[in-house]
């Protein structure tokens, strides 16, 4: 019932997206007039793993079932208003169908502006801003490989960290030295998503999270033209928990995650050099059970070399590490602990190298991961208990945006 | 002695510039500082000083005479102005800029657009547009 939901609406998308780009020249976003613009972005990735199932079933072939699809249209009706949203469709294995979704929609009023500077305010869904990458993680063309760094940009739950509803203030300042964009958002998550509740609680839990006030800051620094870019994420998400109809002694719970994200770049004509280390505290009480309400902090960090070379070929080498408790990185006291629960859940280090060429408005790209730890699969797609610690994946993808 | 510095500077100004900013003529001004361009040209500042919205007209990536404007004018390079306007086009925060194919095109919509910004390689005597000097 659910999917033949998600292909009526895919389909719209599909004949939208289509609609707006055959008028198209190769390298032309579509300019409808009156302020109006589309955008538009594809991709379609070919997925093998080694072990484990990522993107569908592809522990014992190539997998098709990862794509994405979306379209934004804007209109700015004069300089001090603009108006933009999208909508998006994303298949990924089990934990994402292809139902079609608001990426965003909001209203985005200038309050002051300068010679080179402005302040605003945003109302309505919007991207919430963390780290380098994660506004714009779902076109292809915006991503630094692939998949994102997962130590960061953790996709089994990334549907609650997307975008939210809210109110955002934003400020932008270009000096002859350089450039400081910053924003602050308060928002209500949208968190009901069965991945979450296994994330936070197991796969045992069977109730839903509800979002409670939260916040996001974000500045980013650019010394002049971008030689240099700095930047920092705070952010704290609340929810709280509605039990369902489990079995276990499950109470209705709060947790709340506190996270912080330091972000670096160097970028030369040929080279870029991209850093950033984060960490993610839970805090969960009001569970009664002990170990979900034990304190703990995530830690996470990628480092990516990037080469230009030329007509459009670009190649990586990436690190990626992520650790669930960075005072167990191991994971050998979780496992002590949780029974039938293997330490390999708790850790993934994930070495990288990957190839892309961009040609007008498609990118093609190939990318090989080794990997040691599961913790990023989603356990939807490769229960825990059939995993495999060591496994490699390789991945292909096509992407066209306009 | 003036006269000295207008020859140095017209010299000057001949052997650097592979590319010259322009806009539509009812744009207010002789000059821009670089910090503005980069503004303008990153589509993070969507209005002149008069209050009139800016629509800004670009050459594709590869262009020689946008990889001139990019390197010369903004110190920057090709590939972060394309990153820095997915970045805003793909979260909604900005609209991009207008693509047109050739220098031809870019001196029509200009000349023709209100509040238009853009480039070229050399503005002749007899084009509709005003030229801008980045200070």
């Amino acid at each position: 019932m659910i999917r033949s939901r998600a292909s009526m609406s895919n389909k719209a998308v599909l004949f939208l997206v289509a609609a707006l780009a055959l008028p198209l020249s190769p390298a032309e976003a579509v300019d409808l007039g009156r302020g109006v613009q589309a955008h538009g972005f594809a991709s379609q990735s070919l997925v093998y793993t080694s072990d484990n199932r990522v993107g569908g079933n592809s522990d014992d072939g190539m997998a098709t079932d990862m794509r994405e699809i979306g379209g934004n249209l804007s209109w700015r009706p004069d300089a001090d208003w603009l108006l933009s949203g999208q909508v998006l469709a994303r298949w990924a294995g089990q934990s994402d169908a292809g139902d079609l979704r608001l990426d965003y929609g909001f209203v985005d009023r200038t309050l002051i502006t300068g010679d080179a500077s402005s302040l605003g305010v945003r109302l309505g869904k919007i991207k919430n801003p963390v780290g380098f990458f994660n506004t714009t993680r779902d076109v292809a063309q915006t991503r630094p490989g692939i998949i994102m760094p997962q130590s960061i940009y953790l996709d089994r739950v990334r549907n609650s960290f997307l975008a939210a509803p809210g109110i955002s203030l934003y400020g932008n300042h270009d000096y002859s030295s350089g450039n400081l964009a910053w924003q602050v958002s308060g928002v209500r998550p949208e968190l009901d998503d069965p991945d979450l509740t296994y994330f936070m609680l197991g796969d045992r839990a069977r109730g839903t999270f509800h979002g409670k006030d939260s916040w996001f800051a974000q500045a980013m620094l650019e010394s002049e033209g971008g030689r240099w870019r700095g930047g920092v994420t705070l952010s704290q998400v609340s929810m709280k928990y509605r039990r369902g109809a489990e079995t276990l002694p499950f109470t209705s719970g709060s947790s709340r995650l506190p996270s912080w994200v330091l972000s670096l770049e160097h970028n030369t004509e040929n080279w870029s050099l991209t850093g950033e280390y984060s960490q993610t505290a839970v805090h969960s009480q009001g569970y009664s059970i002990p170990l979900v309400e034990q304190d703990n902090t995530t830690e996470s960090w990628y480092l990516q070399a990037t080469r230009r070379f030329g007509g459009g070929w670009q190649a990586f080498l990436r690190y990626d590490a992520f650790y669930l408790d960075k005072d167990d990185r191991d994971g050998g006291a979780f496992a002590a602990q949780a029974v039938f629960t293997p330490a390999r859940v708790r850790f993934a280090k994930d070495w990288a190298v990957g190839v892309r060429r961009d040609i007008g408005r498609w990118a093609w790209s190939g990318e090989w991961h080794h990997v040691d730890g599961t913790a990023w699969l989603s356990p939807t797609d490769t229960p825990v208990a059939a995993s495999k610690q060591k496994w490699d994946m390789l991945l292909l993808q096509g992407a066209w945006y306009f | 002695m003036r006269l000295f510095g207008w020859f140095l500077l017209t010299f000057f100004t001949l052997q650097a510039n592979a590319v010259e900013v322009v806009v539509n003529r009812g744009v207010a001004g002789t000059s821009l500082a670089q910090a503005s361009a980069r503004a303008l040209f990153g589509m993070r500042l969507t209005k002149w000083p008069d209050g009139r919205p800016v629509r800004v007209f670009v050459l594709p990536d590869g262009h020689p005479v946008h990889v001139a404007l990019c390197k010369e004018e903004l110190n920057l390079y090709p590939y972060q102005l394309r990153q820095a306007w997915d970045r805003l086009v793909y979260s909604g925060m900005a609209q991009a800029p207008i693509e047109v194919a050739t220098e031809e095109e870019m001196i029509s919509r200009v000349a023709t657009t209100p509040g238009a910004l853009g480039y070229v390689r050399r503005v002749k005597a007899n084009d509709p547009v005003k030229s801008l000097y980045v200070e």
